[in-house]
């Protein structure tokens, strides 16, 4: 029969799989982050071109045209190389984040379905069936036990809630 | 003699010329009567009648950029409407040579064609041209006329040309919906990718959540041994939508997803697919109620039996 915890453990699975999916984006952007090794160049290319940028602009354009034109281009060379920089690091934060989604969506469909097999013919818990009639079969799916809640029906409950309470804290937590 | 031959000479020469002038003047005339009918015959538009009726073409063709001038007034004093510039009006297939009685719309105020908005339309195009001396306003009756002469031309070949007019007509405006849904989605695809999709939970909502949790402690406390649990779960319902106008109505923002955007360019009114997605929002109301009720129930329960078997 039922174990006596069956629906606890189903409950926590599902509030776990619940709270990684929150993290997702902020787990991907940190492994971008520990994966990216030229970080400090790009940030030393900011700093260029607005140091540039602010020399350009002491340096008047009427009476110091050559420095100035060399100046810009000496910008537009550098601002040109920091876009493929970013290019390329957006990329790669693209397919990192792609990848992440990935293993997590693999994993929770392996939890799942392993839920599903441990508790295919034992209900998560037991209740008197008259309490759920007329929809006994249904609750009890693929038990077949009467008065029993099947792990299906726990699992679509369960996931329910929690994101209804998630959905109500990151209501709460917003501004 | 010789002053004979010598006149004689000179009357032939001066005749010649006088003849070689007179066919210069000629071709001239002719040159400068026809240049319009040759442009138009160019660009594939019907010459007003034939050489010798240019006189009678001339006011035609003014009479005809006065019908421009005057639709581009009026147009102007409507709302704008979205127009496409094609020549729908046409009986004909395309072709350079092919004639039609619609006035060429490559007059010199056409210029304004080099715009890209789409509300450019030769009724909006318009400035007087100098070719016309009589007054626009004056030709309102010339205008209804030509409009009736134009429907009555149009009508014997409707069926050809109507249903190719109108199959455009429908792909540029689904074209148009496209376009307006595409952007859409682009605008609200970045606010669905920044994280978490949250519902809003508005008075009503959090007022059915929390009275689905209070009736689900009172029904497994006191109610559960004699009857269904789902019994008092569906008279809870009925009060809600009871009770739904009592409370203040939260405007939901639609949002355009992809599926939306597809149900509009297949060709489902707009109205039917909001209705159907409020009916599938109340379905999802209903369906979190239940699905809290049931974990709540389930919760006491197990709880219950937690504390009957601590308790000796």
């Amino acid at each position: 029969m039922a174990a006596g915890y069956a629906w606890f453990l189903v409950l926590g699975s599902v509030f776990l799989c619940n709270l990684m999916k929150t993290f997702l984006s902020t787990l991907s952007s940190l492994l971008s982050k520990m994966i990216q090794k030229d970080a400090e160049q790009e940030m030393e290319m900011r700093t260029e071109i607005q140091g540039m940028k602010m020399e350009q602009s002491s340096i008047s354009m009427m009476d110091e045209f050559a420095k100035y034109a060399r100046l810009e281009r000496k910008i537009n060379k550098t601002t040109d190389k920091l876009k493929t920089h970013v290019k390329s690091r957006t990329a790669q934060q693209a397919k990192v984040k792609w990848v992440v989604n990935i293993i997590f969506y693999i994993a929770q469909a392996a939890l799942m379905v392993s839920l599903i097999w441990k508790y295919y013919s034992d209900p998560v818990t037991v209740v008197p069936s008259r309490w759920i009639a007329p929809v006994e079969r249904l609750v009890a799916f693929p038990t077949g036990v009467p008065g029993g809640v099947g792990i299906t029906c726990w699992l679509v409950v369960c996931n329910k809630v929690v994101t209804l309470g998630f959905n109500v804290f990151n209501q709460r937590s917003q501004p | 003699m010789d002053t004979g031959g010598d006149t004689s000479e000179e009357a032939t020469g001066s005749s010649t010329m006088s003849a070689a002038q007179r066919r210069a003047e000629m071709r001239r005339r002719k040159l400068l009567l026809n240049s319009e009918d040759r442009l138009n015959r160019i660009v594939g538009f019907a010459k007003n009648g034939s050489d010798n009726n240019g006189t009678k073409a001339q006011p035609n063709r003014c009479r005809a950029q006065r019908v421009d001038i005057i639709m581009s007034r009026r147009a102007s004093r409507r709302p704008a409407e979205p127009r496409f510039h094609l020549d729908l009006d046409r009986t004909e297939p395309w072709s350079p040579s092919s004639s039609s009685q619609r006035p060429s719309p490559f007059l010199p105020e056409s210029s304004a064609l080099s715009s890209l908005s789409h509300t450019a339309t030769p009724e909006r195009r318009g400035s007087p041209l100098p070719d016309c001396s009589e007054p626009p306003p004056a030709v309102e009756d010339d205008v209804g006329a030509l409009r009736q002469r134009l429907k009555g031309e149009r009508a014997p070949s409707d069926n050809i040309s109507g249903s190719p007019r109108r199959g455009l007509q429908n792909y540029l405006s689904r074209f148009d919906d496209a376009m307006k849904l595409r952007g859409q989605l682009a605008s609200e695809k970045p606010t669905q990718d920044g994280g978490v999709e949250t519902e809003e939970f508005d008075p009503f909502r959090v007022f059915r959540l929390v009275g689905s949790i209070l009736l689900a402690v009172f029904v497994r406390m006191f109610v559960c041994k004699y009857l269904s649990i789902f019994a008092p779960f569906l008279t809870l319902e009925l009060a809600y939508m009871g009770l739904s106008k009592y409370f203040p109505k939260v405007e939901k923002k639609t949002k355009t997803t992809v599926l939306t955007a597809a149900l509009l360019l297949s060709g489902i009114p707009a109205e039917v697919i909001n209705r159907s997605m409020d009916t599938y929002r109340r379905m999802g109301d209903v369906f979190s109620d239940l699905c809290l009720y049931f974990f709540t129930f389930v919760l006491c329960h197990e709880l219950l039996l937690l504390c009957g078997s601590e308790t000796p």
